[in-house]
């Protein structure tokens, strides 16, 4: 079952990028598409991009050669889009909050600069796939994104929990299943841009890769096609009033002390 | 293969505190907030961090007690500065709570909260990094000047949130 071309495998090929496609038409017509554009043309890129390399894989017309030139510039349209997507995702969390835009700019570009800089030594210096040049580079181009990505998204995360800062519902879920995926993509890439596992036991990782993405694209179909439930009586609940008469002593001592 | 088990180590790790981190959120999002303002002795805060008390702790006592209790003062200091820190984490999530509401007289007092409580947060996170190193430097001075004036102001802007969401609250609390 874990095999190239089982039916899992077509499965877990195609419905993702379908129901993106799905959900970018939802996004659409909601007018979601213009509130996260860069969401909205991940999606769409990036469903496209994915279809067409799976149409030149199973298509007897396309040699591996020209496969793999086809996957290089679709991981690099990859790669730019999901840098668009990060930053809107961090300017949604901290746009608004003049007390941490200066703070947060300068973490998040210390944290960019650095993993870009650890990508870059890794892919130079790491051991690499000892096939062919175009696919070990793949390889480790495909672990260096997913090491940024992931290292930039823990960065935003954290960030916002520290602060206690609720981004919107829909930014919170894209950026939580892009971590996720990330994640799992960066562990799993780095056995495989290691060459430490012969051809036939990449299979797993393969599908595992496939199966996270899949979960991911449901997490962002749930965070931002379903609605926030709310409650009855509008208005922010108050603290309770023993907490307001602390609050309240406590204004009050500093007042009249 | 040494560098790709690191990778995996750091992204197991990553992708556990990913899974905490937002679970914990979606937690807060169902539940609702915990709401535990603690009580802050500001006038004791206030002396703990009075400039001119330190001076003449450290004109009247030698150098070992003046070590031994400016220790003391630096811990003390520090769970203050944890409480003003966690408050400041509760006024966070109340006025972005308020500002979900959008309700358009309390949308302004709401920003300003939580941009006033967000500083206050940093402020607190930065003056507990210079307590920890005047604890291992006694002679290092430290400043929580920002976090002292940060909570008056976060203090005055709760107080305006509170009072328009919810004008009747204020009377009964305060008799």
């Amino acid at each position: 079952m874990l095999q190239a071309h089982s039916f899992l495998w077509h499965y877990l090929w195609v419905a993702p990028n379908v129901l993106l496609l799905v959900l970018a038409a939802c996004m659409w017509k909601r007018g979601l598409a213009r509130e996260l554009p860069a969401f909205f043309a991940f999606i769409t890129v990036d469903a496209f991009a994915q279809l067409g390399m799976y149409v030149a894989d199973v298509s007897p017309v396309v040699g591996p050669e020209t496969w793999w030139h086809l996957a290089w510039v679709s991981l690099i349209i990859d790669g730019v889009l999901k840098a668009f997507l990060i930053a809107e995702i961090y300017d949604r969390n901290f746009r608004s909050y003049d007390a941490l835009a200066k703070l947060g700019r300068i973490l998040i570009r210390a944290v960019g600069v650095t993993l870009i800089m650890a990508s870059a030594v890794l892919a130079a210096v790491g051991p690499q796939d000892g096939r062919f040049g175009i696919i070990a580079g793949e390889h480790s181009l495909e672990q260096g994104i997913y090491l940024v990505e992931s290292g930039l998204l823990l960065a935003v995360l954290v960030l916002a929990a520290l602060f206690k800062l609720r981004p919107p519902r829909p930014v919170f879920g894209i950026a939580v299943g892009l971590a996720i995926s990330a994640c799992v993509h960066l562990a799993s890439w780095a056995v495989m841009a290691s060459g430490g596992l012969p051809n036939s036991k990449r299979a797993p990782l393969v599908f595992l890769n496939m199966a996270t993405y899949h979960a991911c694209v449901l997490i962002w179909f749930y965070f931002v096609l379903v609605p926030v439930k709310v409650k009855s009586n509008s208005g922010p609940p108050m603290p309770p009033i023993h907490n307001l008469e602390v609050w309240n002593r406590e204004v009050g001592r500093l007042l009249h002390p | 293969m040494t560098i790709a088990i690191i990778l995996v180590v750091l992204a197991a790790v990553s992708l556990a505190v990913i899974l905490r981190v937002s679970v914990k959120a979606l937690e807060v999002s169902a539940t609702g907030s915990p709401w535990k303002i603690q009580p802050l002795d500001i006038e004791a805060f206030r002396n703990l961090t009075d400039p001119a008390e330190e001076a003449y702790l450290r004109k009247r006592l030698p150098v070992g007690d003046y070590r031994r209790v400016r220790r003391e003062r630096l811990r003390a200091t520090s769970a203050y500065v944890q409480v003003a820190g966690r408050n400041a984490g509760v006024l966070i999530q109340l006025g972005q709570m308020a500002l979900v509401s959008s309700n358009a007289s309390t949308a302004e007092p709401a920003r300003q909260l939580v941009d006033q409580a967000l500083l206050l947060r940093r402020n607190c996170a930065f003056a507990l990094i210079r307590i920890h190193v005047a604890l291992v430097l006694p002679f290092r001075g430290e400043s929580v000047v920002p976090v002292l004036r940060g909570y008056e102001q976060v203090n005055g802007s709760a107080q305006l949130l509170t009072r328009l969401q919810n004008p009747v609250a204020p009377l009964r609390i305060s008799s």
